[in-house]
């Protein structure tokens, strides 16, 4: 059911939107929560991977929809060499099919009017001002009226556009990606390996995160170079071809991921963008689950307060802005950096540092270990890391 | 005898539906917002498309060609 008018309308049912709508709920606002898919979760573009304890701060962890757990995570170079890291935070490996559909069902139990197959074609304008959202419902036009806008709409959000925020990523700022659900696989399900190599996936990375039962997520993303002329599934089938000719494919999912560091205006006039229509997603790995979860979590405390305080413009629903910024501000600025550092190096480099920490104690592995040996084979990396190091 | 009318030929944006996924990654750098994706549908307007190429390589699947065509 579709009411003719809500406090708050939030366009995309992924994991950051469903939070932004049952916080909104939750304080006693009515919240509509938009999915234009026919189905939420579905189809999933995404590695799958969480922190453990991030996760639970929002949603209370379920088997239903954990893949696996694991605790390793290992490094390999180009040329095969690997460094096992010891612990850091655990990670759960999702089904993010349910976990989205879990977090969609929170939303609507703390009562936001849930709706799926609704399109937003525009916002209903007054002059500049935002009040309201056009919707497609199963093709019918639908106007609904609100007070705020939370614009969920993902990497290829519209709502961003309309609210006239600056929204197109440069190229270098942009990953292409890649993944498959591989079965068959010959790998430790107890550790998530990361690959790094240009020859494999040109400024980026891959990932082989398993799933348990013998499945695992195989994916890549690359950094968009108009020279480059293969795509980034191009890499993947090499890379699969190379590590798992026994595998079987069970689906495929791609996509494009802003790695620009946030937008620098995520606010509007009555409106707030949230997840990867805001950017949010990490500058360095691409990583964007429970940061989009922030967001929604932070863009919903600011609405709720606008909607208390009688303003809802830029003006107020800036403080967004500035709790984001507390949490992610200084990581993301340096995660940008570090990636541009970790980008200039050359393959053959970075394979010998690969090589060298591979032959240190895993045991006893610490990061300034690593780091140690970096520096020696790459002493151009102090111009980069010292401003890191010193936190500025 | 009037010469016969001379053919146009112009570039466009061309889609490999099979390769394409929908998955809008082409969308999001499109400066003049040309690029529709509706569920399993995406159209690039040849009008307002500037052929500024930068869809081409960010299209996870290589299914976006630039392509001349003669009208």
């Amino acid at each position: 059911m579709i009411r003719e008018s809500y406090d708050v309308v939030v366009i995309g049912a992924g994991p950051a939107g469903s939070i932004a709508a049952r916080t909104c709920a939750q304080a006693g606002l009515r919240v509509l929560l938009a999915e234009k898919r026919q189905e939420i979760g579905s189809p999933v573009r995404c590695a799958e991977a969480v922190g453990k304890e991030t996760a639970a701060e929002f949603i209370p962890l379920a088997d239903k929809w954990i893949a696996a757990e694991v605790d390793h995570f290992s490094l390999t170079s180009s040329v095969n060499d690997t460094i096992h890291f010891p612990p850091l935070e655990t990670t759960l490996v999702l089904e993010r099919k349910i976990f989205d559909r879990e977090l969609a069902h929170t939303a609507a139990q703390a009562g936001a009017d849930v709706v799926v197959k609704a399109r937003a074609a525009g916002f209903i304008k007054n002059g500049a001002g935002i009040e309201g959202v056009k919707l497609m419902v199963q093709g019918m036009p639908h106007e609904v009226r609100c007070q705020i806008v939370i614009g969920a709409d993902g990497t290829e959000a519209q709502s961003t556009r309309w609210a006239g925020l600056k929204s197109v990523p440069q190229l270098k700022d942009y990953y292409s990606a890649a993944q498959y659900l591989l079965t068959n696989v010959n790998i430790d399900h107890t550790v998530c390996q990361y690959h790094l190599g240009w020859s494999q996936a040109p400024l980026g990375y891959l990932w082989v995160f398993p799933k348990g039962n013998n499945t695992a997520n195989v994916g890549l993303v690359i950094a968009v170079d108009p020279k480059q002329t293969r795509s980034a599934i191009d890499y993947l089938n090499d890379f699969v071809t190379k590590h798992f000719p026994q595998s079987s494919i069970l689906s495929q999912v791609v996509g494009g991921i802003p790695i620009s560091n946030v937008l620098p205006e995520m606010t509007a006039d009555h409106y707030l963008a949230i997840g990867d229509a805001a950017h949010q997603s990490d500058p360095l790995t691409a990583g964007g689950i429970t940061n989009g979860m922030y967001g929604g979590l932070f863009a919903a405390q600011t609405a709720i307060e606008a909607l208390r305080q009688g303003d809802t413009t830029r003006k107020f629903l800036k403080k967004y802005e500035k709790l984001w910024d507390d949490k992610f501000g200084a990581d993301y600025r340096r995660l940008y950096r570090v990636r541009q550092a970790v980008f200039k190096i050359p393959e053959e480099k970075l394979n010998s540092m690969i090589q060298q920490v591979s032959q240190l104690d895993a045991k006893n592995l610490s990061l300034t270990q690593v780091f140690k040996v970096f520096l020696r084979e790459y002493p151009l990396l102090i111009v980069d890391a010292l401003p890191l190091l010193l936190g500025k | 005898m009037a010469a016969p009318a001379k053919s146009q030929v112009r570039s466009l944006v061309v889609v490999d539906y099979d390769h394409c996924s929908y998955c809008g990654a082409c969308v999001a750098v499109c400066p003049p917002d040309s690029i529709i994706l509706h569920d399993a549908t995406l159209l690039i307007d040849p009008v307002t498309c500037t052929l500024c190429r930068r869809c081409l390589p960010a299209c996870p699947t290589g299914a976006l060609t630039l392509q001349e065509v003669t009208a």
